[in-house]
């Protein structure tokens, strides 16, 4: 593809904060987007801004008392949008952004820090109950669901008197009927561990050899079919989970990009194959996934197992010198994104030509 | 010494003079022709020709042909006008001198003067070149930005037009649930009026019913709603296991080797503390590590066999006995024995050694003393 043809990462509008930023969200259905993090003075802060004519503008800002770390609206309606806040206390908000003086619903979940947040079955998306997960520094994983106040319906721990290791990244997936849900957390050790919750057991874990830094599921309301782990020192593998070999689990292939930790990785809505990672030295990357010729083959003891596909890197940019920490696609939009790096600053992207692919 | 030519001739128009020199056997590479205003030299080894003019020339325009065993000069006047002679009258050898060296002096102004002003000429393209290289570069430049600033105004217009339109179906949809209100209302007052003739003669039941009906109406919504979203999960628990790591930091490929040392040199110190007892001499090598028999211990502790624990553990302070932990299991083993002064005394010792290893408490001289003495 010849450099007018690829897809170009437009930087569109960029503004600076006041405050360390560590998540930005879409607002479903609209062009506004919540920025969560904390002031210098030790307090949590949510800021709602609207993108108007080319420039951002200030809607709304909340503060709490603790510094908020994560959030998603995946777990709420359409009609209702209520943001799923995890903050450094290990409590779990809800809260209603028109109202936002008393959270809608509100537990202290973990002991520590919520480092990972992540919500399935809101927004007309996918089947089943809302579900909203936490995966903390305290080394569990919880489950929770809106209607049930103060015990999560599911509870992913280390077993009495091990030694805990923190979790940093949840995701969910394979919710593609009313039954079925699947949980992947990763932790910093390198475990990769795969939670079906429908059975309440462990249906595969792995070791990546460096700390897993994000996950996500091409699409959480299908049944399973590409995760992408990033992890420190660079790399990133992409598992293809549509057939599980009993001993060898599922096939992967992996890259190294970006020279240093890969902070997020995000699927484009509109088009499972891309995806965007964003690196340790400011840069993102654009990638394509291809799918081999066969998916699945039969090793020596006839039994199935997966055949992983290949990456090929679109287009990178990089804007700015301190880690690109969050990034987020416009699910309405396609090709408008937005990120948030540790330079507090938050930036609102165009990636052109993403219907050419 | 050269030979002076003198057979030369000469002619001269109004503007112009006219000089043949013979000079056998001359070409232009031999010839070397200094000509000023008022100086003309020809040197051509074995031969020289000079001449001290009458009158300035114009030595720029003038000419020399040089060839056929003769120079011919053609010398163009300053001043039209006729000349008696040749050269100058009554030149002495002093004035020939100064005439000489003014002359080579003018030459070699005038050289100066035009590599000068070629090296100025050549600057001056040098600069047009390069603005002109900016020139062109600065167009591509700004076509490039002007190609992502249209797709920046093209996407912000997409943009606003998309909110636009999100807007106005937010506008419609909510005048269809307005409507869709109304008429929701409207329907519940027909059914109220409905049971309200029903019922004149019952009076205790009209209100009754006419709520019961609204709010049967509202729980059958209701009910609506909540069978699509199915009931919250059943509580379930899982346990999980993790792959072992000993640091508390995360783990990075290019740090395991140097992790791996660090162990490595760890292990060998505890081991390397007390291994010159002599009675030990005829045990394995493996059982004369601390560590190995710690693992002993706790195998036989897990399998209840406390007397043999506490014979693996007290091997393993005799070989290394800074070690708290082999204290505190054996502590362990002596409350399962119910030895509890021994349990007592094993738990302080390890607490001890513990606060020492933290800093908290100081290996001072009289606590040392105390040590030895009190075996505390």
């Amino acid at each position: 593809m010849s450099a007018f043809e690829k897809p170009q990462i437009i930087a569109h509008i960029q503004k600076g904060l006041n405050y360390t930023v560590f998540d930005c969200k879409w607002v479903p259905c609209s062009a506004k987007f919540v920025t969560m993090g904390n002031f210098a003075r030790g307090t949590g802060v949510i800021q709602l801004y609207e993108i108007q004519h080319g420039d951002l503008k200030l809607l709304r800002e909340i503060e709490k008392a603790k510094p908020i770390k994560c959030g998603t609206f995946g777990a709420t309606s359409l009609q209702q949008r209520y943001l799923a806040t995890g903050d450094f206390a290990g409590n779990l908000h809800i809260w209603n952004l028109e109202a936002p003086e008393i959270p809608v619903y509100s537990v202290k979940g973990h002991k520590e820090i919520i480092n990972a947040i992540d919500g399935v079955g809101g927004l007309g998306i996918g089947e089943g109950a809302p579900e909203i997960v936490t995966g903390s520094r305290d080394g569990t994983v919880k489950v929770w669901d809106p209607r049930q106040k103060d015990d999560p319906v599911a509870n992913m721990e280390p077993v009495q008197g091990e030694n805990r290791r923190d979790c940093w990244t949840v995701a969910f997936g394979n919710a593609y009927n009313q039954e079925e849900r699947v949980v992947c957390a990763g932790y910093d050790n390198g475990d990769i561990k795969l939670f079906d919750l429908r059975n309440m057991s462990l249906r595969w874990e792995t070791n990546i050899k460096n700390g897993v830094c994000s996950l996500e599921f091409d699409r959480k309301d299908i049944s399973m079919n590409k995760l992408v782990a990033t992890s420190l020192e660079g790399k990133f593998h992409v598992f293809d989970m549509r057939t599980q070999h009993p001993t060898k689990g599922f096939a992967s292939v992996s890259e190294k990009a970006h020279k240093s930790t890969v902070w997020q990785v995000r699927h484009l809505p509109q088009n499972r194959e891309l995806f965007l990672t964003a690196g340790g030295a400011g840069g993102l990357h654009l990638w394509k996934y291809e799918y081999p010729i066969q998916r699945s083959k039969k090793d020596s003891e006839g039994v199935e197992m997966g055949v992983a596909g290949s990456v090929s890197l679109l287009q990178n940019v990089t804007l700015s010198t301190q880690p690109i920490s969050s990034l987020d696609w416009s699910p309405d939009k396609r090709g408008l994104c937005i990120c948030s790096s540790f330079d507090q600053m938050v930036r609102v992207l165009i990636v052109t030509k993403l219907h050419k692919i | 010494m050269p030979l002076q030519v003198s057979d030369y001739s000469w002619q001269q128009t109004k503007v112009a003079v006219f000089i043949s020199v013979p000079l056998r056997g001359v070409c232009v590479r031999d010839a070397d022709v200094f000509c000023t205003e008022n100086y003309l030299k020809v040197n051509c080894p074995p031969f020289l020709f000079e001449v001290f003019l009458y009158a300035p020339i114009d030595d720029e325009s003038s000419k020399a042909k040089i060839g056929n065993d003769a120079i011919v000069f053609t010398l163009y006047k300053k001043e039209a006008a006729m000349w008696e002679t040749l050269s100058m009258s009554g030149v002495d050898k002093e004035t020939m001198q100064r005439i000489r060296e003014k002359s080579i002096l003018q030459a070699q102004e005038r050289a100066k003067e035009a590599t000068e002003a070629k090296a100025a000429a050549r600057r001056e393209d040098q600069k047009y070149a390069l603005n002109v290289m900016m020139k062109i570069e600065e167009e591509e430049r700004k076509k490039i930005e002007d190609m992502k600033e249209n797709e920046r105004i093209k996407a912000t217009k997409e943009l606003e037009a998309w909110k636009e339109h999100q807007r106005k179906a937010e506008e419609q949809k909510r005048i269809q649930r307005e409507e869709k209100l109304h008429q929701q209302e409207k329907q519940i007052e027909e059914e109220r009026k409905k049971l309200k003739h029903k019922s004149l003669t019952r009076n205790s039941a009209p209100r009754n019913l006419a709520t019961k009906g609204r709010s049967s109406e509202n729980i059958f919504f209701d009910k609506l709603k909540e069978d699509s979203i199915p009931a919250p999960r059943s509580v379930g628990s899982i346990k999980v296991n993790f792959t072992p790591r000993v640091f508390p930091t995360a783990l990075r490929e290019s740090q395991v080797a140097e992790e791996e040392e660090w162990l490595r040199k760890q292990a060998e110190a505890r081991r390397a503390m007390n291994t010159d007892i002599p009675e030990l001499s005829d045990l394995k090598e493996e059982e004369k590590n601390p560590e190995w028999l710690k693992d002993k211990g706790n195998k036989l502790f897990a399998t209840e066999n406390y007397l043999a624990a506490i014979n693996a553990y007290n091997l393993a302070i005799r070989l290394n006995n800074k070690i708290p932990v082999l204290y505190l299991n054996r502590a362990a083993c002596h409350l399962k024995l119910k030895n509890l002064h021994k349990a007592i005394e094993d738990s302080s010792k390890a607490y001890r050694i513990m606060k020492l290893h933290l800093r908290l408490i100081h290996p001072t001289k009289l606590y040392k003393m105390m040590l030895r003495r009190f075996g505390i």
